[in-house]
């Protein structure tokens, strides 16, 4: 389905990760929280699980490379925060340079259905990166051709 | 630049536009969405997220199914109508003129959607002021002839309906590749720092709702259907010869003057009790014939419909009489005194299979018409009051002074448009209050004036002040306040006017100017005033009235109006007396 790419980054003590993201949205204006769907066996599941926090990045058009990168490999044989141009934010969250909009979030609620977790989240700080502000949104229909 | 964001949105989760449809009570609901997206892929599930103050999230609960249509990016302005629609307008497929498909998923879809994703509800997990359902896809059907569109996105819409759309893209783009957005927003801040953001905060303060807020909110019910009434459009113009007979000398001569103007096929003739004013006015309005007294005019053939401008108590025996020799007839308001009379009149024209209309021309007032439909649009948001301020000096001699021919005072007589208006503009009443001043006109057996007060338990209320017995003055005659704006309804002008509750460019430019005292000379309640031209020029409803009486009876059709809502009307009306006479809120029966 027609949907926004976005990058799931947790970190978990020395250890962190960012997964390729499209299963994820708003859940409510108040409280005010997000969802993302995680697969039980995803190293970044691992991570939540342990943290309680992770942060999503939604991705723009020209950020491609960066999904394909994380969306190909698992975190747990490669570092791919290493190749990202991250930053921490002021309540300590992995954010993103140059995507749309990077939020750090607090797991409120999580939800097992079949292999997947629903985790629902407080949204706790939003940061905007104008420079690619006047982007679009990476869709999943921009990998048609791949 | 990086900058904190303030509200959920600045997340930018929202993304791909799409329309949640599903099976209401009635007839389908619509939800436009941003906030959909894939839950899993084996299988496959979504997850939807309805506002619980929204008709959706009822419907969905009860269907258990429904469809995600995406929206391709052609469809911008479908959803940007959507989005301003009035979150408790019944119908809004109407309203938006969209037509909605069912197959054998029976679930109501779009057909010119980007991809329509079917769903299945599994599970409902309560989230606050929305409600999550994961449902599993059913099927997911892409419309091959627009596959190659993108979907829309969510920041395309949140512009609302600006005419410069691709303009203000533009503008934007180049703002923010050169950096002068940025120095904007630096210099802003650095003149008034805003404060820390809290997201949860100020989502909340903008959009949220606490779960006693959604209590409020929903006591008057997430649908509102009060409304049973729609202003029709402009009727077809007569193309065939028809005998129309004016019965009454007095205010049959406006029925002589509309019906020249309805049609140049109407043949017309004229009817009265006393022969000299019959034959005046069948002289002065180019009458074919006249007749003296209504027995004659029902036995000539070249006759088919009478028009009725009778003192009220006469309307039963003429309507009969009328009926019985297998003619039509238009009766003015108010249908009759009683509701026995208007009963038999009803089931006289039914018998004899002939039309039976009432002639109440707010039916067709074109600014009601208008009005109507901004309110369904969303212009005015939910509306909240009527005010309707009627009537003029006026003194009332011989029947109509008198309460057994008249059947009341100003409230019968003037009061059943409004009763009308108010009904097609926000719908039927549940009960009423009615008080009034002290009486003027002692010539009059019945009320010079009065006041009442309707409520409905759809949430709105109504207020109608008429009086024979005092100046008007230049002001609006009916008033509807919504939370979003106001409209003005103004007597015999070809215009309305609109006050939209979000500031307007000159007002927001005004407020904007310093010194103060300059703001304050310049900042009117008319810069907020956007006057809508009417394009229709019968202003009254009088003419349109006629031609919709002229189109039922050449086409054998039933009016627009039939006679059961000159007989609501009443009922609204007498419940309005009882009222008065008990000082105490009255309830009015509900239609079934």
């Amino acid at each position: 389905m027609e949907s926004a790419v976005g990058l799931l980054l947790v970190e978990a003590g020395p250890r962190s990760n960012a997964m390729t993201i499209s299963c994820f949205s708003e859940v409510a204006h108040h409280p005010t929280t997000l969802w993302v769907s995680v697969a039980k066996t995803s190293y970044s599941h691992e991570l939540i699980k342990e943290t309680g926090r992770f942060s999503l990045a939604v991705l723009s058009l020209n950020q491609k490379i960066a999904a394909i990168s994380c969306g190909t490999v698992s975190g747990r044989q490669q570092d791919k925060c290493a190749s990202l141009d991250l930053y921490s934010s002021p309540a300590g969250f992995l954010f993103l340079r140059g995507a749309l909009a990077s939020t750090g979030c607090r797991v409120r609620q999580t939800i097992d259905i079949d292999d997947q977790t629903l985790f629902i989240a407080d949204i706790v700080e939003t940061d905007l990166d104008t420079r690619n502000a006047h982007l679009r949104h990476l869709l999943l229909s921009d990998f048609r051709d791949l | 630049m990086i900058w904190p964001g303030r509200t959920i949105w600045d997340t930018r989760v929202q993304s791909v536009c799409g329309i949640i449809s599903a099976r209401g009570e009635k007839e389908p609901e619509l939800s436009g969405s941003a906030s959909f997206a894939q839950f899993s892929l084996s299988p496959l599930r979504v997850i939807i997220n309805p506002n619980r103050t929204y008709p959706i999230e009822p419907a969905i609960q009860q269907a258990g199914r429904f469809a995600i249509n995406v929206l391709p990016a052609s469809e911008r302005k479908l959803m940007i109508k959507l989005m301003k629609v009035r979150r408790r307008q019944p119908g809004k497929a109407n309203v938006l003129g969209l037509r909605l498909s069912e197959d054998e998923h029976r679930i109501p879809f779009l057909e010119q959607a980007l991809r329509t994703v079917f769903c299945e509800v599994e599970r409902t997990i309560e989230a606050g002021d929305r409600k999550l359902y994961v449902a599993r896809v059913l099927e997911s059907r892409i419309n091959s002839g627009i596959s190659n569109e993108r979907p829309l996105l969510f920041e395309e819409v949140t512009s609302g309906e600006s005419s410069f759309f691709a303009l203000r893209q533009t503008a934007r783009q180049i703002l923010i590749r050169s950096g002068a957005l940025d120095l904007i927003k630096k210099l802003r801040y650095r003149r008034r720092p805003p404060p820390a953001p809290n997201i949860a905060r100020t989502t909340y303060e903008q959009a949220g709702a606490t779960e006693e807020e959604l209590a409020t909110i929903l006591k008057y019910g997430a649908l509102d259907s009060s409304r049973r009434l729609s202003p029709p459009p402009p009727p077809a113009i007569l193309r065939k010869e028809l005998g129309i007979c004016v019965v009454g000398t007095g205010w049959g001569y406006l029925h002589c003057r509309y019906l020249r103007q309805a049609s140049p096929k109407v043949r017309l003739f004229v009817c009265g009790r006393n022969p000299e004013k019959t034959a005046h006015l069948a002289h002065a309005v180019g009458a074919e014939a006249y007749f003296i007294g209504l027995e004659q005019a029902v036995d000539d053939p070249r006759v088919q419909a009478l028009t009725l401008a009778l003192p009220h108590d006469l309307h039963r025996q003429a309507v009969e009489l009328a009926t019985a020799a297998g003619k039509h007839a238009l009766v003015e308001k108010p249908i009759a005194t009683t509701l026995a009379d208007a009963d038999a009149m009803i089931w006289a024209a039914k018998r004899a299979g002939t039309i039976l209309m009432v002639a109440e021309d707010m039916h067709f007032r074109p600014a009601v018409r208008e009005a109507s439909q901004r309110i369904e649009r969303g212009d005015i948001g939910e509306p909240l009051y009527l005010l309707a301020h009627a009537g003029g000096i006026r003194r009332p001699s011989g029947w109509a002074a008198e309460k057994a021919r008249m059947g009341g005072g100003v409230l019968i007589d003037i009061g059943v448009h409004y009763i009308r208006g108010l009904r097609l503009l926000l719908g039927e009443p549940d009960s009423v209050l009615a008080t009034r001043a002290m009486q003027i006109n002692t010539r009059m057996s019945e009320e010079d004036s009065v006041q009442l007060l309707f409520s409905s338990r759809a949430g709105w209320e109504a207020h109608m002040l008429l009086s024979w017995v005092s100046q008007r003055g230049h002001l609006p005659d009916i008033v509807i306040a919504g939370e979003k704006g106001t409209l003005h309804l103004w007597p015999g002008v070809h215009y309305f006017d609109y006050y939209p509750v979000a500031p307007v460019l000159t007002t927001r430019i005004v407020s904007q100017l310093r010194p103060y005292w300059l703001q304050e000379k310049l900042l009117r309640p008319t810069l907020q005033r956007i006057r809508i031209k009417l394009r229709d020029r019968d202003v009254t409803g009088y003419l349109r009235e006629m031609q919709e009486f002229l189109a039922a009876v050449a086409e054998q059709r039933e009016p627009v109006t039939p006679a059961a809502d000159g007989r609501r009307d009443l009922e609204i009306v007498l419940a309005g007396y009882e009222a008065l006479a008990s000082s105490r809120q009255t309830e009015i029966r509900a239609l079934d």
